[in-house]
């Protein structure tokens, strides 16, 4: 089984989920591995429509749509330089994008009417380098943005921070500094953080890209709890283990254009691209 | 050489009628240090704004602060501080430029602001240089967790930039220091001027400009002291 303590499912309410959003009463009890397809009743959590960006004359997204239900595992890979970073980092506003629209949750991203700080507190997202805050100690880590952002008290930010480190298997590390930790300790620190905001969407830029190969395990195996939790996850990833075992769907990137978007299945059955067989052939062989 | 030791010198009383040549000394050594503080806040924050704003992604801010910093920091400390003394108020309206020249403290008052605003230019290059060194991801981090900009700057990058940035900041801030001697040029009593005045009044050149250097090297001896001691304390567990 996994190293890492995580409710089991159909305990209690996941935290992960457990989401102000007025449509999460009544939410299933177990893991929701199968979501409802996108175009069933209700919104999309995550909705890419036509969306196309350029850096100065270069175009590195070309007319991107897709869309991710609420409870939905979307695993992007594609060769580097495809894009995968620059179009999950749209869906947070981390980078403008010149035409198309993202919606998250019912929110526009490009509108001038949207607080961008409130909806990017709700999306999660992990960094390839982790990205902890290195003159804080962990617990202040998770609390940082609770306080600032969410307007939680001291003692409820550390509450919910305390909650998270022990998901995540590291309540022993709240009072160490993230120079005193391994990677792979930090990776999952960093989800902790991100999950700590209540977030109804995580987003992950190769989480384990950066790790010792000792390392990826423990991280993939808090990824696997959070996608069993029924976290709408869409994840940059070149580890097609984890994609076998928890994502609903796979979009394959070359060149800025998302060229494969298939069910898990059919995906690793019978990718219907050439470059998506070329890329998987390489790999795989691995 | 034909000249007359006397080291007892500082115990003599001044000419100035009140107290000895020491204390006129010790007086100096009163002013430079309060000119250097009181000059420093203000180079510290506004160097720290101007060093912010440019590394903000408008481009009129990084404008303006590469403007301010180019130009402070291109005229020479002499000159800015004729210009602040004897130029800037008869630019100013008669009325407003008379108040300045009858301030009780006038060559204090322009000494810190002079100052202030020049060492602002040589911050701000510095916390520029921090925050640039910090890896980028360091910023998106904090906007992804939904910090504003600000929020951004004062909880993640500043305190990471001013910890790698601490030993320049410490030579601008002893250079600070030494800078204050040019305020005598406008009439401050600081350190140096009064060295030139026991010099004046007593012949003893050696003894006067010995005690003075002594007491600067003491300053700058108790500043690194100090900044040592401040580096250790803000250093983060795990790094190095
Ligand atoms: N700030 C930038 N300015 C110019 N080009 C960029 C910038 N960021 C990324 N690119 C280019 O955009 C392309 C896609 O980058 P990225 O989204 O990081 O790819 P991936 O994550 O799939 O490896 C690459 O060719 C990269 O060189
Ligand atoms: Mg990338």
């Amino acid at each position: 089984m996994t190293s890492t303590p995580m409710p089991a499912p159909g305990a209690a309410k996941p935290v992960a989920t457990a989401v102000q959003a007025p449509e999460d009463e009544g939410l299933q009890t177990g893991p929701l591995v199968t979501p409802p397809p996108a175009t069933a009743a209700g919104v999309p959590m995550i909705a890419i429509d036509a969306i196309s960006k350029w850096y100065g004359s270069f175009q590195v997204l070309t007319d991107c749509t897709t869309q991710i239900a609420k409870g939905e595992v979307v695993v992007v890979c594609g060769p580097s330089g495809s894009g995968k970073s620059t179009l999950i980092k749209c869906v947070n506003a981390l980078e403008p994008f010149q035409s198309g629209q993202i919606t998250v949750d019912g929110t526009r991203v490009k509108d001038k009417a949207t607080n961008l700080p409130k909806l990017r507190s709700r999306v999660g997202m992990v960094f390839q380098h982790f990205e902890l805050f290195p003159h804080l100690s962990i617990i202040e880590n998770l609390t940082l943005a609770q306080r600032k952002v969410l307007g939680r008290s001291s003692d409820d930010a550390k509450t919910r921070g305390r909650d998270l480190l022990a998901r995540v298997g590291l309540s022993a590390h709240s009072e160490k500094y993230p120079g005193q930790l391994s990677g792979g300790q930090q990776q999952r620190v960093a989800i902790a953080r991100a999950l700590a905001m209540n977030p109804v969407v995580m987003l992950f830029d190769e989480p384990t890209s950066a790790l010792d190969p000792e390392m990826v395990g423990e991280v993939l195996d808090v990824m696997v709890e959070l996608a069993r939790d029924g976290m709408t996850m869409m994840v940059v990833t070149h580890e097609m283990g984890f994609a076998r075992k928890v994502a609903d769907r796979v979009i394959f990137m070359d060149k800025g254009e998302i060229v494969e978007d298939a069910k898990k299945d059919d995906f690793f059955g019978k990718p219907r691209s050439e470059r998506a067989q070329h890329f998987l052939s390489k790999i795989l062989q691995h | 050489m034909n000249y007359n030791w006397n080291w007892g010198i500082y115990f003599e009383p001044s000419p100035e009628g009140v107290g000895t040549y020491a204390d006129m000394l010790l007086s100096g050594l009163q002013w430079t240090v309060a000119t250097a503080l009181s000059s420093w806040v203000i180079a510290f924050f506004l160097g720290s704004l101007i060093g912010v704003m440019r590394t903000l992604p408008s481009k009129a801010a990084q404008a303006f602060g590469t403007a301010y910093v180019e130009l402070f920091r291109n005229i020479p400390l002499l000159v800015q501080m004729f210009l602040w003394y004897f130029v800037v108020p008869e630019l100013l309206p008669e009325s407003l430029g008379t108040r300045l020249k009858q301030l009780p403290n006038a060559p204090f008052v322009t000494a810190v602001v002079c100052l202030g605003l020049f060492t602002a230019s040589r911050v701000a290059e510095q916390v520029r240089a921090g925050i640039q060194a910090l890896p980028r991801g360091q910023g998106m981090a904090g906007t992804a967790l939904g910090l504003t900009v600000a929020q951004t700057y004062r909880h993640v990058l500043l305190p990471n930039a001013y910890r790698i940035i601490l030993p320049p900041l410490t030579s601008e801030f002893l250079n600070n220091l030494k800078n204050t001697s040019v305020a005598l040029t406008i009439g401050l009593l600081e350190l140096t001027a009064r060295a030139r005045a026991m010099q004046e009044f007593s012949f003893q050149v050696f003894e006067a400009f010995t005690a003075a250097t002594i007491l600067y090297v003491l300053i700058n001896v108790v500043v690194i002291v100090l900044a040592t001691w401040l580096e250790r304390t803000v250093a983060v567990p795990g790094t190095r």
